[in-house]
Formats: C-alpha cells, sequence, structure tokens
C-alpha cells in the first residue's frame, strides 16, 4: 500500500564557491496515500531538488521529510528525466534491476520485469538494448524499471519531455492505465500544463527562486479525462494563467 | 596481400646468386617449417616461443592483479587519488628496460621454481626455471601504468545518474560495485589490457637480447646474430611480427563487438 509523505519546512541551499543559491523552501507539504500529486512549475523552480530530496539523493538544508512509517530505499521507485538506463543491460535486465538489487532472484526478477515490460507496451523487446530502441521506448523501460517493484512510493522527474507530443500523449494515457493499477503514492514533476491537468489528482504550481508552492488544488475530473473536453480545457486554462504569472511575473 | 608478395618476390630475387649476409627465402623457411627441432643447443624455436609467452602471460597477470585494484581505488577514493597521481605519473615514463640491470641484482636467480618451492624441477628443462622474476617485474613495471590509469579513467567517467539509479533501488555497496561499476567502466579497463599486452610483448623480445637470460625468442635472436646463423635471424624476426599481429587481432576481437558498442551513448 502506498505511504502518505508529509514533508515540513524543507529548504536547500547550494553553495559554490562563494556564490550561494537558495534553490528551495521553506515547502511544507502532505501527500495522502495513494494519492497522484503534479509538481508543475518552470524550469529552475526546485522541482527537480524537491524530488531527489525526497529520494534521498540530495540531503536538505533543513526541513523534514515524513514517509509515515519505514520506507526503505528500495521501496521507492524513481523515473529520470533522460531514462538513465544501463547501456550494457538489455530491457529485461534494466527493469529485473531493482529487483535484483532487493535481492529477487536471477529467475524472479526476470519473470516480473517481463511482466511489467508487457504493461508498458514492450512485449517482444525484451532482448534489446537501449541503442537498439527508440527514444519513447527507453523511456516506456525506465517507467518500467521505476514500477517493478511495486514502490511505495513513486517519483518521476519530467518523464516524457523529451518525446514529442503524440508519443508522449501515449505514454500519459499508459501512466493512468498503470497509475490506477498500482497502490503507489505517486509524485511526477514536470513543466507541462496539459500533462499535470491529465494526470494529477492534485496539482502543486511551484514558483521560483526560492522554491515554494504557489497553488494547490485537486483537480475535480473524475473518471476518464478527454484533452478536448470543456471541463478539461477550463482548468488547463486556470493553471496555464497560474504558470504564466510565474514565469512573468507582471 | 600484393604489397607483401611483392616483398618476397624481391627477396627471393635479390638472394639468388646466394650471399652469405643474407639468406634467402628457402633457408629461413626450412628454420620455421621444423619449429620443433633443436637449433644451436638452445632449444627449438617452438620451445622459445613457448618461453617468451609464458613470461609475458606471467607479467600480465600481476600486472592485473595489481593494476586493476589499484586504478578502481584511484577512480573512485578520491585522497587515494590525489596520493597515487604523482607517484604513477613519475614512475610510468621510466622505461622499463632501465630497470633491467637492477631488476637483475635484486631478485638474482630467482625464478618461478624457487618460488613455488618446486625443488625438484631444478635441474630439469621445465618451463618455471625461465620464468625469473627479474623478468616479470620489468614486464609488471611495463604494464601495469596502462591498466592503472585506464581502469582509474574507466571508474571516474561512470555517469553519476547509474549511481544514483543503484542508490534508489536500495543496492548495497557490493552490488553497485559488481552491477553498475564494473560494467560501466569495463571497455576502458579492456582497453588497458589490449595496451598492456602489446606492451609486454615489444619489451620482453628487448629484455631477452640484454643480460639477465638465456631463453626466449629475443635471446634466439641475439644469439643466432652472434654466432652469424643469419637464417635463424630472419625466421625469428617473422615469428615475432607473427605473435605481435595475433595478439593485436584476438584482442581486438574480444573487445570491440559488443562492449565498444554498448559503452558508445554511456
Amino acid at each position: 500500500m502506498g505511504a502518505g509523505i508529509v514533508i515540513k519546512g524543507l529548504e536547500k541551499h547550494f553553495f559554490e564557491k562563494d556564490a550561494g543559491l537558495h534553490a528551495l523552501g521553506p515547502v511544507s507539504l502532505t501527500v495522502q496515500p495513494g494519492e497522484f500529486l503534479c509538481l508543475l512549475g518552470p524550469t529552475g523552480c526546485g522541482k527537480t531538488t524537491l524530488l531527489r530530496i525526497l529520494a534521498g539523493l540530495e540531503t536538505p538544508s533543513s526541513g523534514s521529510v515524513d514517509f509515515g512509517g519505514s520506507v526503505s530505499p528500495g521501496r521507492i521507485g524513481y523515473v529520470f528525466q533522460e531514462g538513465a538506463l544501463f547501456p550494457w543491460l538489455t530491457a529485461l535486465d534494466n527493469v529485473a534491476f531493482p529487483l535484483r538489487a532487493e535481492g529477487a532472484s536471477r529467475g524472479d526478477a526476470r519473470a516480473r520485469a517481463g511482466t511489467v515490460l508487457r504493461d508498458v507496451g514492450l512485449e517482444g523487446f525484451e532482448g534489446s538494448y537501449p541503442h537498439q530502441l527508440s527514444g519513447g521506448m527507453r523511456q516506456r523501460v525506465a517507467l518500467a524499471r521505476g514500477i517493478a517493484s511495486n514502490p511505495d512510493i513513486l517519483l518521476l522527474d519530467e518523464p516524457f519531455s523529451s518525446v514529442d507530443t503524440r508519443m508522449s500523449h501515449l505514454l500519459q494515457n499508459r501512466m493512468r492505465e498503470l497509475a490506477e493499477g498500482l497502490s503507489s503514492t505517486v509524485v511526477f514533476v514536470t513543466h507541462n500544463i496539459e500533462e499535470a491537468v491529465f494526470l494529477g489528482h492534485r496539482i502543486c504550481v511551484m514558483g521560483a527562486r526560492p522554491g515554494r508552492i504557489v497553488r494547490d488544488e485537486a483537480i475535480p475530473l473524475k473518471g476518464e479525462r478527454k484533452r478536448l473536453s470543456a471541463g478539461f480545457t477550463e482548468i488547463l486554462l486556470s493553471f496555464r494563467r497560474t504558470f504564466e504569472e510565474q514565469v512573468a511575473p507582471v | 596481400m600484393i604489397i607483401p608478395a611483392l616483398i618476397v618476390a624481391f627477396w627471393f630475387m635479390a638472394t639468388r646468386g646466394g650471399t652469405a649476409l643474407v639468406p634467402s627465402p628457402e633457408q629461413v623457411m626450412r628454420v620455421l617449417l621444423s619449429p620443433g627441432s633443436d637449433i644451436a643447443s638452445c632449444g627449438s624455436l617452438f620451445w622459445n616461443i613457448f618461453v617468451s609467452l609464458s613470461r609475458v602471460v606471467t607479467g600480465l597477470l600481476a600486472a592485473i592483479l595489481i593494476g586493476t585494484p589499484v586504478g578502481f581505488l584511484m577512480g573512485a577514493h578520491r585522497l587515494s587519488r590525489r596520493l597515487l597521481f604523482l607517484v604513477t605519473e613519475m614512475a610510468r615514463p621510466l622505461s622499463p628496460l632501465a630497470l633491467l640491470p637492477f631488476s637483475i641484482i635484486v631478485f638474482r636467480d630467482t625464478t618461478l621454481t624457487k618460488v613455488l618451492g618446486l625443488t625438484e624441477l631444478r635441474y630439469s628443462r621445465h618451463l618455471f626455471n625461465e620464468i625469473q622474476l627479474g623478468m616479470v617485474f620489468i614486464l609488471l613495471w611495463g604494464a601495469v601504468f596502462p591498466i592503472i590509469l585506464d581502469t582509474m579513467h574507466g571508474v571516474r567517467s561512470i555517469r553519476k545518474r547509474h549511481l544514483e539509479v543503484a542508490k534508489v533501488s536500495g543496492a548495497g555497496r557490493w552490488f553497485t560495485f559488481l552491477h553498475v561499476m564494473v560494467p560501466a567502466s569495463l571497455p576502458d579497463i579492456l582497453a588497458g589490457y589490449r595496451m598492456a599486452v602489446g606492451r609486454c610483448w615489444m619489451v620482453i623480445i628487448a629484455a631477452e637480447m640484454l643480460p639477465g637470460t638465456n631463453s626466449g625468442i629475443g635471446y634466439l635472436l641475439r644469439y643466432s646474430y652472434q654466432i652469424s646463423r643469419y637464417d635463424v635471424m630472419a625466421a625469428c624476426v617473422i615469428v615475432i611480427a607473427l605473435v605481435g599481429a595475433l595478439f593485436a587481432k584476438g584482442l581486438a576481437d574480444m573487445g570491440e563487438a559488443r562492449l565498444l558498442l554498448r559503452a558508445e551513448e554511456r
């Protein structure tokens, strides 16, 4: 079952030589178990930093993150912006990697990895190496690797930003189906407003320097979301306004 | 294929009348075609090649066993790199051949037989009697630095992303080492080994021509020069070139095909 996340007064400063950068915060946020949260913001607003702190890849300068119990590193799935697949492993073994790291036997890990690859629509590409796959396929392998261990918490850092619009729509559709099947709590970072409205149960819009949350709202759309429906476009416009204010404050 | 054929043809024509200094192709072929027979009581061509190759293999193994872990340490650990980099950079340009006399003095007549305590082999004609530690040491010297530096380079160029993937997956240190660090740096490590093999073959031929041994293809080459057996001399040169070429070909096949392809996009 997905774990909740309680973030309190989280701040991050980067120090390089004499120039310091106040990258983030203070940010306080509570994510419900099983919730699909989209962190939406312009480039450089600290959303990736926030995600990296959640994953334990970055230590906060102050503040705390509480997963409401014990969430070990293996119970977190992370999908990087650019796949970061291992070029020396096949698609199947890339997906099996986190399972093997957790201690699963090679056979079990591969069996599970095969199932997940099928779920992301890559049946038949188990034996392909990353350089033999297209950009969209590589991102699907990365996504499969992130969800393979059925993590309590799934963190995604602009996973579909490097593919074209058509492909990213297909991947978003797939992401929705997968998210419904998973019990994970999801934090999805993006700068794409439509993507956030399409996927999220809830959207937090972030502003820059220092990164902070300027708008936090649940999406009232239930069930199937149609990108061209009136309700969808209305919400999209509303978030676009907030987003534009952050990019070029008036 | 045309140019080598022309050279042989020219060689054939030039030595037609028979000269004392330049052996004819037939004479050289006669030596090459009976590699098992003794030459001037130095052992056969085959035996001497075998001795030289065994020395190379021993020296190379020592260099791999020492160089790979040191390279990993220097790649992954900043303090070790700072401490050792200056040492390796100072030691590297020193030709292994310059160390040969010193090496002979230090190791004297210690051979693999003595090290392994196989005293019963001492006076028989056995390969282990021909592997002098002095020779192994200079081969080690010639081979270890490319291995250290390439391994270090390989480890340092591991993508940070890949290590982060291991970390968020909850991989332990050992798992990360085995499944991320080693495969990520393997193409560079193998490049270092390749370089080392080539250098070892160069070094051993030259070293065998110097004092310190009375076996090996390099020794046979020099000895045949001393006793004016120019046919044997030419045969030795051809064999040395062939073995060198086989090394290069075999190693190229080993690494290139899969590993370098996969290294392309890291």
